[in-house]
């Protein structure tokens, strides 16, 4: 049987939806870690390295570094190549305004050890919640 | 606005406070690419204009020296996008040290993009600011307000962590590295440096450039005398772990194709420096040497850039290394003093990096 967790955070981008989670124990600036042409992780030391982010619920601790990284976010999200959603442990502004002007739903003080990589996820940012339907164990 | 308003709703911003000056990002064509650009267009063509003193970060070109060597229709991008911003109300100032053009008072309220100069304004100048993305100081610029949020308030500011360097650093490499090495660890809490011996300002620039770089810190503390609360969570910093992120930002022993200082851009006293250290000597023949800064420093510093370009240096002003198309001009591996460019430069620039002070930047480029 398919277990369901309900962990809540902070709404901060308003919007649902429902996809494949991808998470990371590594902070993210979206400015040099990611491609905008691929939408994939570029930064070598990176725990997602190769993986792209394309219309999964992108899970890390906090965002670092260049404060271009609003931009790459809308970038991503006109060609397609953004994540479905955004949850973090701690919201960093640079990522607030980017998924703004992208229009890519955000959580944040979400405990995100909670969540794996292929969890299928259920986002709520406009009350704050995320629903991790747990893939089946045996 | 509705970014400013959002930004504030996250912080539990009760209102805007008006800022005395804006710094924006987001001003190279290379980084900040195609959907932007027509992002900030439409902007520009609804008519707003900005209503502060402002500054623009450094854009993809030099004029004299990079404009004829990179590819046109790159070229043409980028002066779009620098029209896009003269009609929004900006001047040419192209650099990421924006302090060096006017130093903003003490206790001013700032509106900044640009980590590096963020994290130099509150902590070493004393100006509040939060880590701004491009957009949000852009909007910032155009209504001359920011969010009364983040470390615009008081209570916000103190150290939450106290980093005991247990480390005689001794060139600004090891600032740097000891920047990379507590923005990976401290999150958004600003620490209080214990142990730093009579740094230079310019080891102060590279130790803010280094940690905004791999954190999301705005500020550091590292003066004596200030207060903190009982038990707050300490760190130490040993020997080891400068020595060892120095190692982790240099990942090749080739010869460089580049070595570019400047990242932050270069203050009089350090161009100052490297002119005196370049005295009559000559770069070497096939290695480029970039010394970048802004138009500002570059128009004071002119009996200096004489100088250094005599050498075959280059003095580039409104750009630099990490923002402008290296790999086009064929450079695989740069040698660089910058912990920052370090940092960036195998993502930004798809090079090989060697990180190493300037002593001995200067002594690879110079016969």
């Amino acid at each position: 049987m398919a277990k369901c967790m309900v962990l809540r955070g902070r709404g901060i981008v308003e919007g649902r939806c429902k996809a494949e989670a991808l998470v990371s124990t590594k902070p993210i600036s979206f400015l040099g870690d990611v491609d905008p042409e691929t939408g994939k992780i570029i930064e070598k030391r990176h725990d997602l390295y190769g993986v792209s982010i394309k219309d999964r619920v992108l899970c890390f601790p906090h965002g670092h570094g260049s404060t271009v990284g609003s931009y790459v976010l809308y970038s991503l999200a006109k060609k397609g190549l953004a994540p479905k959603a955004i949850i973090n442990h701690k919201a960093d502004p640079v990522i607030v305004v980017g998924a703004v002007i992208a229009n890519i739903p955000m959580i944040d003080k979400i405990d995100i050890g909670k969540i794996n990589s292929g969890d299928m996820v259920e986002v709520d940012a406009y009350k704050g919640i995320v629903k991790v339907l747990k893939a089946e164990e045996d | 606005m509705k970014i400013l308003v959002k930004i504030g709703e996250f912080f539990d911003a009760s209102r805007l406070i008006p800022i005395e000056s804006a710094h924006v990002s987001g001003v190279s064509y290379k980084t900040l690419g195609e959907a932007p650009t027509d992002f900030l267009e439409a902007l520009a063509n609804a008519g707003e204009k900005i209503k502060v003193e402002a500054t623009l970060n450094p854009q993809s070109l030099d004029p004299k020296h990079l404009a004829m060597r990179l590819p046109k229709h790159l070229i043409e991008m980028q002066l779009k996008l620098c029209g896009i911003f003269e009609k929004l109300g900006f001047i040419e100032s192209f650099t990421c040290t924006p302090y060096y053009i006017k130093e903003p008072r003490k206790g001013a309220h700032l509106a900044w993009a640009e980590s590096s100069a963020v994290v130099y304004a509150n902590s070493v100048l004393g100006a509040w600011t939060n880590r701004e993305g491009g957009p949000s100081a852009l909007a910032a610029a155009i209504i001359g307000k920011t969010p009364d949020c983040g470390i615009h308030r008081a209570e916000n500011r103190k150290p939450r962590v106290i980093a005991e360097v247990k480390v005689s650093l001794e060139n600004e490499v090891d600032y740097g590295a000891l920047g990379i090495f507590l923005g990976k660890i401290l999150e958004d809490k600003i620490p209080l440096i214990r142990g730093l011996k009579n740094p230079s300002l310019e080891d102060l620039k590279q130790l803010g450039a280094a940690l905004a770089s791999a954190g999301m810190v705005n500020m550091f503390h590292y003066k004596d005398g200030i207060k903190v609360e009982e038990g707050l969570e300490k760190i130490t910093v040993e020997p080891k772990d400068i020595k060892e992120t120095v190692e982790e930002l240099t990942t090749t022993t080739q010869k460089p194709d580049l070595v570019f200082v400047g990242c932050p851009h270069c203050s009089l006293r350090e161009i100052k420096e490297i002119a005196n250290t370049i005295s009559n000597r000559k770069v070497i023949g096939d290695v480029e040497f970039w010394i970048c800064t802004s138009r500002h420093v570059r128009e004071k510093a002119k009996a200096y850039v004489r100088r250094i370009e005599a050498s075959g240096a280059k003095i580039l002003t409104d750009t630099c290394a990490v923002v402008t198309w290296t790999d086009k001009l064929g450079i695989k591996t740069i040698m660089t003093n910058s912990a920052k460019t370090a940092h960036y430069a195998p993502t930004l620039n798809k090079a090989e990096t060697i990180l190493a002070p300037l002593k001995e930047c200067l002594k690879t480029a110079l016969k």
